[in-house]
C-alpha cells in the first residue's frame, strides 16, 4: 500500500512539468507554428517570400501544356516573377492543370498533387480544365475539375497564351498577399 | 496498271463468299465479305497478294450488327483495300488476324473495348485505353448511355 501511495504522490508532482512539456511538444508541431504566425503580421513577410518562389510543376496534359511548357522557356524569362518549371512534385508549389483530365489519368493526377508540399496551389488552364471545353460532353474526361482540387485561378482559352498563364501567376500573387487563397482561407 | 484494285476484287471473288464490292478509284477498293472467311481471306492476300500491312482495324455499330472495318494495303503495288464485315450484336465474335499481322492485337484490343467485337484467337485481349470502371461498357456502340449530361 505504502509503495502504490509513494508512486502515486510522486506523479502528482510529475504533472504540471508534464503539462509544460505537453504544451512546448504542441507548440513545437509544424502546423501549431504556422497557426500561430497567421495571427502575426510576419504571415505578410512570409508571404511575400511564398508568393516570390512559385514553382511550378511541368505535367503537361493537352494541347494547352504547349503553352506551358514555352512559358517556362527563356523567352518569357518567368525567372522575374519567381517562377520556375520543376520536373518533380516534391519541388514543386503550383499544380497547373493544363488540358483536359480523363478519367484514366485521374488517379495520377492525384498522386502528383497528393506529392506536393504544403502549401501548394492550384491552376486551371484552359477550356478542358475548366469545365471540359470540346470535351464537354465525351464519356472519357472529367468536367467538373472543382470537386476535386482546391482551384484559385482559372485562365481560359483554348489554348491560352503563355501571357495569359503569366497573368494568372500575377494574380496568384495578389491573392496570396490579400490572404485569399484557398489554402490560407482553410478551403481546401 | 489501272485495274489492279479491281483484279484483286475479282480474285477475292472467285475465291471467297464476297456479297458487296465496290471501286472508289483505281488504288482504292472495299469488299463486304462473310465474317469467317476473313483469316481465310487475309492469308490469301498476304501470302499470294503480297498485302503486307495492316494499316488499321476500325468498327461500327449498325444497331443490329457491329462490323470490323479492316484497311489492308502494300508497300509494293500501293492498292488500299477495304474488308467490311458484319458480326450480330447478340454475339459479336469474329477470327482474330494476329496469326498474319502481327499489329493486329493492338486494334483489336481497341475495337474490343470500345465497341465489344470481341476477337477469337487474339492472345491478350487486355484493358487498353479505359479506365477500370468502364470495361465491359462500350462507349462506342451507338445506344451507350454513360454521357454526362450535367444541364
Ligand atoms: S483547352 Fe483547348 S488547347 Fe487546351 S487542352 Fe483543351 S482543347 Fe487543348
Amino acid at each position: 500500500m505504502g509503495e502504490v501511495e509513494g508512486a502515486g504522490s510522486e506523479t502528482a508532482k510529475v504533472r504540471p512539468i508534464q503539462k509544460i512539456i505537453d504544451a512546448h511538444v504542441t507548440f513545437t508541431t509544424t502546423s501549431a507554428i504556422h497557426d500561430f504566425l497567421k495571427k502575426t503580421p510576419l504571415q505578410d513577410l512570409i508571404n511575400w517570400g511564398r508568393k516570390n518562389s512559385l514553382w511550378f510543376l511541368t505535367q503537361p496534359m493537352g494541347c494547352c501544356g504547349i503553352e506551358m511548357i514555352c512559358t517556362g522557356a527563356p523567352h518569357y524569362d518567368t525567372d522575374r516573377f519567381g517562377i520556375i518549371p520543376r520536373c518533380s512534385p516534391r519541388q514543386a508549389d503550383v499544380m497547373i492543370i493544363s488540358g483536359y483530365i480523363t478519367k484514366k489519368y485521374m488517379p495520377a493526377l492525384k498522386l502528383l498533387w497528393d506529392q506536393m508540399p504544403e502549401p501548394k496551389w492550384v491552376i486551371c488552364m484552359g477550356d478542358c480544365s475548366i469545365s471540359g471545353g470540346p470535351f464537354w460532353e465525351s464519356y472519357s474526361t472529367i468536367i467538373n475539375t472543382e470537386k476535386y482540387f482546391p482551384v484559385d485561378i482559372y485562365i481560359p482559352g483554348c489554348p491560352p497564351r503563355p501571357e495569359q498563364l503569366i497573368q494568372g501567376f500575377v494574380e496568384l500573387q495578389k491573392k496570396i498577399t490579400a490572404k485569399q487563397d484557398r489554402t490560407q482561407k482553410g478551403d481546401t | 496498271m489501272n485495274t489492279t484494285g479491281e483484279l484483286t476484287l475479282n480474285m477475292l471473288k472467285e475465291k471467297f463468299q464476297v456479297t458487296e464490292m465496290r471501286v472508289e478509284s483505281p488504288n482504292r477498293v472495299w469488299a463486304r465479305i462473310a465474317p469467317d472467311k476473313i483469316l481465310a481471306i487475309a492469308k490469301f492476300l498476304s501470302n499470294e497478294l503480297e498485302f503486307d500491312h495492316l494499316s488499321s482495324i476500325a468498327g461500327a455499330d449498325y444497331g443490329e450488327a457491329l462490323e470490323a472495318v479492316y484497311q489492308i494495303t502494300a508497300y509494293s503495288h500501293g492498292i488500299v483495300l477495304t474488308l467490311k464485315a458484319k458480326v450480330p450484336k447478340s454475339n459479336p465474335v469474329i477470327d482474330s488476324l494476329t496469326p498474319v499481322y502481327w499489329n493486329a492485337a493492338w486494334y483489336e484490343r481497341e475495337a474490343y473495348e470500345l465497341l465489344g467485337i470481341s476477337f477469337r484467337g487474339n492472345p491478350n485481349l487486355a484493358p487498353l485505353v479505359l479506365p477500370a470502371e468502364m470495361m465491359g461498357e462500350y462507349p462506342l456502340r451507338k445506344d451507350y448511355k454513360g454521357y454526362p449530361n450535367p444541364t
